[in-house]
Order: structure tokens, then sequence, then C-alpha cells
């Protein structure tokens, strides 16, 4: 019966979807405030019947209703609770309901938070909500029901597949989908405002919170899927230039530049074609995301099954969309102003120079993602594009944007002067530039490129110190006069300058991690030794060990300083799991400060005198933590941006007391 | 049933609610424009900026003047919603009651009316209750897993019949998981030991790996005339090349099996092969693919499964499984001598009988195994 209930309740939210794009659109239309808000009703209704059809499907995973396809092929009752819980989005279909659930919710959110909106655009925007939901719902249900029940259930599931049996893996779709379906918002703001024909600083201002609420969910996602990569793949790597990891990194990028050219758009009135068009673009490229993971052309860690059928409706509906929206473009954007005019230097350009590198980026990656589709297209060869591209082409473009990037927010809008902004910037600079040349001289092997990348890390992080010095007057005022500045300032500057030194530190991971870490791999019998970057690693013991699903070998690797005592006890495994007959890594870790000892223990085999032994990998990973921690302080520095009252609801007050 | 439709009636009225509450709310006259309001703010933020030193002197009239000209701009395309009649609301109660219909309408085309929910547990519940001369090994393997997470967890004779269903099912590894567990709980039963040696050397298609070795090692501790320990180890000597040690290990073993033992003209044939070739042959045709059930395997299985009756013969669903496995394995006569053995023990239990009789008709597959009768 629930489970029938959640199939009913899907069928509902698609039904309700149609409201809720006639209502709103009609409500447009006729200037009706009893239409739109019959439609704001209908969002509210859609995503209420979707969580029900998604707490359905939920169960039937906890209960193991293998009578449900869906469950059949992805969960076992062998599983632990949460990665039953997980499996529920660990399918394609599964995670296609997640999609439109998130999808509904924003459109509940417009509805229910746009009451500072003004009527037209609010009905618009949840008219395109709707009219979005109504596309990839009825995708759900006519070609990807996760509810589909099964005449003659299985006695047991296929279960689910065990690179994916992790926690960071289970938190990681759902972070992820809420970045990525978030800029469903944006987008429909973005055609509102198209169909409205006025893209102005109101726009900007109404599109900013919810660009930063997608972007920094995507950034968690994101950093959790790294993060899930480097310690379950087991190859001691963070980022490998996946297509589907481009798939993410593609919207991010978009969504920062976008971020930037809506401060322009709102403070200023300039740049609104190009705002508006980011605000389509990052949509799009989202649902190329969703398109390319599950389509099937693709080969990836992170590819849903092949299924061409699904991915020509997947297509088309990226094809509607997306070119609904552009067509709009198309159609208004020879009329809108040009706004307010700026000076080459100027805060203006520097974000219109941020965008230019941004878009540059984007378009690199999207190069590269595609290139290998395209070949195979033309002349059938199969080509792949790997990490010596990215490193070539995106690298030096991302290098010049970060370069530049503690000036911008020190220039003045309209006409910047230089001269000032080195005057207060360059004390960052010589210790970023005193810092890279300590690490040159100091570590070792001696790596110039690498110690540069730590000078642009700390230049990153200086900058946004300096930037903030400048707005609390630091050093030039009384302590009591900074501390009053600094109580006043406004969240959102806050969370710019969080965000930037969180890039500052992630950079300064990235660099020293990738330049300098050093991997062994032996193969040891238990007693036998290797060293590494300083550290003794002992295999003292490997024993076998039952999970709730698995059967694991597990090493004992003691990790002691050279000449020193006991660091820790590593206990990397080696899991089967007999239901798919597959086997995976599970890496250990020791962290020691920023540094990581990463152990990773392989399959047995013959060693010397017939004593088993096992290839044991080993990396000393050294500051890797700072490239997770960096970008989850720049998603801090975005909510506490969004927290700011003026994005909120501050609109109105401070007016209030402007008028006053 | 009703249930379905009390939830289903409930959640449309919910919504149908939602949708005419919204347009109740939407009625209420709207306030200011509010973009007007952000360009006001525009408007006194540049002072600020100003203060900030981020917008020149020079630059500030301009920038004011801008902001200013946008301002009016807005207001001039601001206009308030013109008061409504009774069309929309009309329009807007059709829908709320449509949109449930339609649903319905879809959802019996799409969804499946009247099925119900089928929990894990609750089919287990009901394979239990039924007959179990009709259950199928996976089914025989979900019951036993749920026992063994139950009270009888610490029972190894569980673990020892969850292996046999499992490798019924053709699940080798499964099966050596749950022998693991057994001979954990009852380390000195050394035909636990030989099983789990048994299902090692069958996940591993028939070569005897290093822990089927341990395993027949630990069995012959604990019983030295193990005839499939035995076997196996010498078979692991030939595969290491000390085919003649092996061979002499074969030898013991075929005397040590009674002359009317089926497997002695098997093992006689598979001596003769190896002495000749001087390393085991046939190898692949008598290796299993993964998963399969070598017939090794099976007929230790159920010779297994006769000694335990023997032993313990109050076990009518033992019974009703031998029966079934000699009528597979195509053994007629030791199929009715079974059959008769157990309808004479269970005579007053008509569905045991019933049962039994079933499982005598189930028709023979040609596993290519020697028979009792020598044929």
């Amino acid at each position: 019966m629930i489970v029938e209930f959640g199939a009913f309740a899907l069928v509902l939210a698609l039904a309700l979807s149609v409201a809720q794009t006639g209502l709103s659109a009609a409500g447009g239309l006729r200037r009706s405030g009893a239409l739109a808000g019959a439609g704001r009703g209908a969002a509210l209704g859609a995503f209420a019947a979707l969580a029900c059809a998604f707490a359905a499907l939920i169960y039937a995973f906890v209960t193991s209703d293998f009578s449900v396809a869906n469950v059949a092929a992805n969960s076992h009752t062998a599983k632990p609770l949460l990665y039953k819980v997980a499996g529920a989005w660990g399918s394609h279909e599964g995670s296609m309901l997640l999609w439109c659930l998130v999808l509904t919710g924003y459109g509940a959110a417009v509805a229910v938070f746009g009451e500072r909106l003004p009527p037209r655009l609010r009905a618009w925007a949840v008219a395109v909500q709707g009219a979005l939901g109504v596309l990839f719902l009825a995708y759900t249900v006519f070609a990807s029901n996760p509810l589909a029940r099964l005449a003659d259930p299985p006695v047991e599931g296929r279960s689910l597949n065990p690179l994916l049996q992790d926690w960071a893996l289970a938190v990681h779709p759902p972070f992820l989908y809420a970045g990525y379906v978030g800029f469903s918002v944006v987008f429909s703001f973005a055609v509102a405002a198209l169909i409205e024909g006025k893209v102005d600083a109101a726009f900007a201002r109404w599109v900013r919170p919810w660009t930063l609420a997608a972007w920094s969910l995507l950034t968690v996602g994101i950093t959790l899927g790294a993060f899930w990569a480097y310690y379950e793949l087991g190859w001691g790597g963070w980022w490998f230039w996946d297509p589907v990891e481009n798939a993410s990194f593609m919207p991010w990028l978009i969504g920062a530049a976008l971020l930037h050219s809506a401060i322009v758009l709102e403070k200023r009135g300039a740049l609104p074609g190009w705002t508006v068009f980011l605000a389509l673009a990052a949509f799009g490229f989202s649902m190329l995301g969703a398109f390319l993971v599950r389509s099937g052309v693709l080969t990836s860690v992170h590819a849903f099954a092949v299924d061409p059928t699904r991915g020509v409706l997947l297509l088309s509906i990226m094809g509607i969309a997306a070119g609904f929206g552009f067509l709009m473009f198309a159609i208004r954007a020879p009329s809108l102003n040009a706004g307010g005019l700026f000076a080459p230097v100027s805060r203006e350009s520097a974000i219109v120079l941020n965008n230019i590198i941004l878009s540059a980026a984007t378009a690199t990656v999207l190069l590269g993602t595609l290139y290998p589709l395209i070949r195979e297209a033309m002349d059938g060869e199969a080509v792949s594009v790997g990490p010596p591209f990215f490193n070539l082409t995106f690298t030096p473009l991302l290098v010049l944007a970060l370069a530049i990037l503690p000036a911008g927010p020190l220039l003045a809008w309209k006409r910047g002067d230089a001269r000032l902004v080195v005057r207060r910037l360059w004390l960052a600079l010589l210790v970023a530039a005193i810092l890279g040349l300590a690490a040159y001289a100091v570590v070792t092997p001696r790596k110039a490129l690498a110690s540069l990348g730590l000078v642009l890390g700390f230049w990153l992080i200086g900058g946004a110190l300096a930037e903030l010095a400048e707005r609390v007057k630091a050093f030039r005022a009384p302590w009591a006069e900074v501390r009053r500045r600094a109580g006043g300032l406004p969240r959102g500057a806050w969370g710019t300058t969080i965000a930037h030194a969180g890039l500052g530190l992630f950079v300064l991971g990235a660099c020293f991690e990738t330049a300098w870490k050093v991997e062994t791999a032996q193969a040891l019998s238990v007693g036998g030794r290797i060293e590494l970057g300083g550290y003794v690693l002992t295999l003292t013991d490997v024993g076998t060990l039952e999970g709730p699903n698995y059967l694991a070998e597990r090493g004992i690797v003691r990790i002691e300083k050279q000449g020193g005592g006991l660091v820790c006890t590593a206990q990397p495994e080696r899991r089967f799991f007999p239901t798919g007959g597959q086997t995976t890594s599970e890496v250990a870790l020791c962290p020691r400060g920023l540094d990581d000892l990463y152990v990773v223990i392989g399959e047995r085999r013959a060693g010397a005198n017939d004593q088993p032994a096992w290839l044991v990998r080993a990396y000393v990973n050294p500051w890797v933590r700072l490239i997770f921690l960096g970008p989850l302080v720049m998603a801090l520095g975005g909510a506490i941006s969004l927290s700011d009252r003026r994005l909120r609801m501050g609109v109105a007050r401070k007016a209030k007391g402007a008028q006053a | 049933m009703i249930g379905f439709w009390i939830a289903a009636a409930g959640l449309s009225a919910a919504v149908a609610a939602l949708v005419l509450r919204g347009a109740a709310r939407g009625l209420a006259p709207a306030g200011d424009d509010p973009a007007l309001a952000v360009h006001r703010r525009q408007l006194s933020e540049i002072d600020e900026l100003a203060e900030r030193g981020l917008l020149a002197e020079g630059e500030l009239k301009a920038a004011r003047a801008e902001a200013g000209r946008r301002l009016l701009a807005a207001a001039d395309q601001s206009a308030a919603w013109p008061r409504e009649g009774l069309g929309p609301r009309r329009v807007v109660v059709t829908i709320a009651a449509l949109a449930p219909l339609l649903a319905l309408g879809l959802y019996v085309v799409v969804g499946a009316p009247g099925a119900p929910d089928q929990p894990f547990a609750r089919r287990v519940a009901e394979w239990k209750a039924g007959d179990p001369a009709m259950l199928d090994p996976p089914r025989i393997v979900a019951i036993l897993e749920q026992a063994a997470r139950g009270k009888d967890g610490a029972n190894p004779e569980l673990y020892r019949n969850l292996a046999i269903a499992r490798m019924a099912g053709g699940d080798a590894v499964g099966a050596a998981e749950a022998l693991r567990k057994a001979v954990r709980l009852a380390p000195q039963r050394a035909d636990l030991w030989t099983a789990l040696g048994e299902a090692f050397v069958t996940s591993e298609q028939g070569q005897v790996g290093a822990d089927a070795r341990t395993a027949f090692t630990e069995a012959l501790k604990r019983d030295p005339g193990d005839v499939s320990a035995r076997y196996h180890l010498a078979k692991a000597l030939i595969a290491d090349g000390r085919v003649e040690e092996g061979l002499a290990g074969w030898r013991q073993v075929r005397n040590a099996l009674g002359s009317e033992d089926p497997r002695r003209d098997v093992l006689d044939a598979e001596i003769a092969r190896t002495a000749k070739a001087g390393r085991l042959v046939d190898a692949v045709p008598q290796q299993a693919a993964a998963g399969e059930v070598t017939p090794d395997m099976i007929q230790g299985m159920v010779e297994g499964l006769a000694q335990r009756l023997a032993a313990a013969p109050d076990d009518p669903e033992g019974w009703v499984r031998l029966v079934r496995a000699y009528a597979v394995l195509g053994d007629a006569a030791r199929r009715d001598a079974a059959l008769k053995d157990a309808s004479q023990r269970f005579k007053d239990q008509p569905r045991v009988l019933a049962a039994l009789r079933q499982a005598a008709d189930t028709p023979a597959q040609n596993l290519n195994l020697p028979r009792s009768d020598g044929r």
C-alpha cells in the first residue's frame, strides 16, 4: 500500500506541476493574484506529493521490498541501514526522483520565500520552475519510474555497487543535486525576467541568494565527491578530470562567474545581458551533466547504466528547456539596457575579466570533456583527454584569474585607482613572496613552479585579509573603532573574505600535495617494512574480518617516525562483496596535521619462502587536508553571505530607513 | 487497499487545499512594488561606497544620476494588479479538483493498483509458514539467514544447512562464508572443516587453494580418516607437482572407501588418467564455472545429508530434501529406499507424506554423476 501510495503521489506531483505551470503563467499573463497564488499553492502541493513519493521509495529500500524493481536492482538485505537509505538515490531512477524532489523543493521555496518579489516576476518564475518540473517528472514517471513493480519479485536483491557504499557518497548526491538543481531557480528567474523584459538591478538582487545557495551546496557536493574519490578509489588522487567530475565542475565555474557578474548588475546596473546569459548557462550545464552521466555516452565510475533511449529523452529535455531559455534571450537581448558606464580600471572591469577567464576555463573543460565524444562521432576513433590537456589549458587561465583576484574587491566602482590598490596590497604580496621563497629554499626536492603556486595561495589569503583590514581600518584606527567597524561589517563582506581565503587554502593544498607527495608500493609479508617520507611502515599482521555484507582482509600497519615513536596504526582493508563478486579497497588514513599518511593493501600473493605477501601502497600526502578544507571554507563564506540581512529581507527595511 | 484510497484521498485533499489557500492569499492586495525598494536602496548605497573610497568624488554624481534614472524607470513600469472577479476563482477550484483526478487516471495506467507492499520480513515469514518442500534454495537461504540473525545465530548446524542451501543455489562463496561461521562456533567438528574446504574448492573452480588446504588440514587433525579431506590434500600435492605422493594418497583413499561406494570407480578412473599423464588432467571439464556446483560437491552434500539423517532422523524437512536430491540425481534405488524409510517414520503426518511424494516425483537432471547401481 505504501509503495503504491508513493506511485500515486509521484503522478500527483506531475499533475500539480502541470497545474503550477498553467496557473502561474495565466496569473502572470492576466495579472491575476488568485491564479498566481493558486500556482504557488500547486508548487507547494507538488513538493509535498513528491516528498511522499520519496519517503515511499526510502521505505521500500529500508524494508527490502524487492517487488519494487529499483530496490531489487540496487539493494540487498545484508546491506547496512545507511546504505539501504542511500540506495534510494544510488540508482538512475532513484536519483532522478531526488532531482525532481529538489526541483519541486526549490519551486516551493520560491513560492514561500518570494514574498518580496514583484508579483509578475514571481509568477513567471514559478511557472518556469513548474514547466521544468513537468519535463523532469514526466521523464521520471514514464521512462524511469523508481516505484515500478515486479510481478515476480526475486528472493534477494542485486545490491548497490560496493564503491558507492560509503558515507561520503551517501551524502554527496543530495548536496550535489541541491547545487545542480538550485541553478534551476536561477534559470527560472532569468527566463521570467526575459519574458518580462526587465533584467535590472532588482533582478540581480533576487537571483543572487539563489545563486549563492546553489553554488555553496554544489561546492560541498563536489568536495565530498573529491574526498570520496580520494579515500575510496585508493589511487591516492582526488581529481582526475573524469568527464563526470567535469560535468559538475562546469556549472560550478559558471555559477562562480554569475555570482560576480550579478554583483555588477546589482550595484551598477551593468552587464544585464551577460548576467542573464550566465543564469541560463548555469542550469544548462547542470542538465548537460545529468545527460552525460545518464545517457551512457561516457564511461566513468560515476556513470549510471548505459541507456541510449533515456539519453535521447534527457537530451530532448535539455534541448527544450535550454532552447526556450536561449530563444527568449535571443529575442530580448537587443533591447536590454547596457547599464552604467565604467572605466578600464574599475571594480566592474576586474569582474568582467574574472568572468571572461571563468567562462574561457569552462569552455576548455567543456572541450576536453566532449572532444572524445566528438572525435568518436566524426571518425569513430576512441581518444581520451586526460590531465595533461587540462594542466596546459585550464591551469594557466586559473592562475591568471587568481593573480588578479585580490585586487578586485579593493578597486573602486566606475573608475578605480591602480596605484591605490597596489599601496593596499603590497604587504600581502611581499609576505606571499617571502613564504613562497622560504618554501623553495626549505622544502626538498626544490620545485620552482610549485613554490610559485604557494605564492599564489598565500597571495589570495593575504589579499583577502588585506581587504578586510582596509574595511575595518585595522592598524590605522584605534582598536575600539576597528572593533566597531568589524561588528558593523555586513555578513556579505565577511562571506567574500572567507570564500576568497578558502580558495587560497585550496590552492596551497593542491600545489603542495601535487608537487611534494611521495609514494611507494611494495609486496610485504607479515613483519615486512617500508620507508617513506621520514616514516617507517611495518606490516605487523593481516587478519580476516566479516563485515555486514562483505568479507575483508585487514592489514595492521604500524607507522613510526624514522628514529622516533609510533605515529599511528593504519588498518587498510581489502573487501570482497560476495553479492556482486566485487572487491574494493578500504584506504587507511592517518591524519598528521594537514598531511595524510595513506595506506592501501592489495591482493594476497605468494611471497618469498612460501610466505604470503600483500602489495602495500603507501603515500605521504602533504597539506592534502587543505584541498578539502579550502572548498568547505569557500562554501562557508557563501553560507555567511547568504545569511546577510540585505539578501534575505533587508530590502524593504533598509529602504524604509533610507526614505526616513 | 482501503488504506491506499484513504491515503490517496487525504493527500489529494491536502494539495487541493494548498492550491485554494494559495489563491485566497493571492487575492490580498499587494504592497509597494518591491523593485522600487531595491532601486531606492541602490541610491542610498552610493554614499556608503563613496565613504569607503570605492567611488571617486568625480563619479559620485554620475552614479547617483544613473541610479536615479533606474529608479524612475522602475517606477514608470510599476503598476498594481487589478481587482479580480469570480472568473479566476472558478478556474482555480476546477483545477484543484481536476489535478488529483488527472493523477488518478494516470496512476491507473502507470501504477500497479492493488499491488501490496512486500517487505522482505513478511515474505520470509510467509515462506516459513508454507510447505517447506515447495521452497527453492534461495528461499531456504533467506529463511536460514533470518534465523541466523535471530536467537539461532550460535547454532553451527544452522550455518551448515545455510551453506548447503547456498551451494544448491550456486553460491559457493556464500556457502564458504556460512561454513566459516560454523567452524568458528564448533571448531571440533571435522565435517564442518571438510565442508568448508569443499566450498573453497568449488568457489575456486576446482583448485585446492591455500584456504582450502588449511581447512582440510584442520579436518584431518580432528578426523584423520576423513575421505574428502585426504582426497583433496592429495590432489593439492599433485597440483604442486608432487604427483607420486599425491597418487599414493589417492590410492589410500580408494582403499578406504567401501566396495559398494560409487566414488571408488570415479577415483579409479581419475588415478589411471593422472598416472598416465603425470599431472592432473581433464581438470577443465571437471571444474565447474564460477558459482556452479560440481558433481563432487553435490554427491558430498547428499552423502552428508544421508549420514546426518541416519544419526538424527527426526527431521522431516531433511528427508524431503534427501528424497528430492536422489530424485534429481536420477538415483531411483536410493530415492525409493529413502522415501520408504521416511514414509514409515512420518506416517502420521499427511503434510510431510505429501511433500515426500512430491519430492520423489521431481524429474531427474543429467548431472553426469555416478549412480549407486553402477551404471
